[in-house]
């Protein structure tokens, strides 16, 4: 996978954190992952389609999450409602979205779909034939937001550029 | 009397975001709505002054919803909220008939500012 794909979701997230809860987040070492791997506890999954496609994964532990939603609703969670699993769902929607305006100007044409959240730590998920690369945010006290980007260049686009 | 607003977003997090603000600043709320389908149908029943429109949604998205409010009522005033900013979706939410193009995140003055200028 290109890491060229990657960067535009790490940039979006600088700014949608700076924007969203005031925080100059840190951008960190990027890894390759196996094509399968353990979820984190929190996991909000958005499906990219377009020029390139696949998908990308914003895991986070339960009080990272937790800490997140408090913010972005403006008063503590007492439970992971519905309302605080939707505002850590926009967050990975704002992220892909800002990361495809992003894209879009590097001349990737790309959509992103209604992001999907699973819950619960040792999920094994495998991206099959797409490899993954894992950029992590630290987000100042709120804690580590892991951005798993699984992302090819679309069988339409190879098909045209052959 | 208060311009009366439809707010369109499937997450609950912004709806429940966008009432706030709106309420807070002297707009009513007439409806919600979760995807382009039900927005449209809440256009025709209530004739909102404004409509809010996320464009990533299930069902029906933002900009289908847009053409089709517009084609029901041309004088519609709808503004798009939506996390896709790139510049082909604003260009053709704007020659749809968006009256204005608002990137999430935002800062709720932003979307007071966008409310004011058309429910004046």
């Amino acid at each position: 996978m290109k890491v060229q794909y990657v960067s535009p979701f790490a940039e979006a997230a600088l700014n949608v954190f700076q924007m969203l809860v005031s925080i100059t987040a840190e951008r960190g070492q990027l890894s390759a992952r196996p094509q399968m791997f353990t979820t984190q506890q929190v996991n909000v999954v958005c499906g990219i389609t377009g020029n390139i496609e696949g998908l990308v994964i914003y895991g986070m532990s339960m009080v990272t999450a937790d800490r997140l939603a408090s913010k972005m609703i403006g008063q503590p969670i007492v439970t992971f409602d519905q309302l605080a699993a939707s505002a850590i769902a926009e967050l990975g929607n704002m992220i892909s979205g800002n990361a495809a305006s992003v894209l879009a100007t590097q001349g990737f044409s790309v959509d992103i779909t209604p992001p999907t959240i699973i819950r619960g730590s040792n999920v094994k998920i495998t991206t099959l034939d797409i490899p993954s690369l894992l950029i992590p945010m630290e987000i100042g006290d709120i804690g580590t937001l892991e951005i798993n980007v699984s992302l090819q260049e679309s069988r339409k686009s190879r098909l045209a550029a052959a | 009397m208060a311009k009366r607003i439809l707010i369109t977003d499937d997450a609950l997090f912004m709806r429940v975001t966008l009432k706030n603000i709106l309420t807070q600043n002297g707009f009513e709320i007439v409806g919600e709505a979760t995807n382009g389908v039900e927005s449209v149908e809440l256009y025709k029943s209530l004739k909102p002054d404004v409509v809010t429109m996320d464009i990533t949604m299930p069902e029906m998205d933002g900009i289908s919803a847009l053409k089709e409010i517009r084609a029901f009522d041309p004088e519609a005033n709808v503004v798009m909220c939506t996390a896709m900013g790139q510049k082909n979706m604003v260009v053709e939410a704007i020659q749809s008939g968006a009256k204005d193009f608002i990137v999430k995140p935002f800062q709720p003055e932003r979307v007071l500012e966008a409310m004011s200028k058309l429910a004046a």
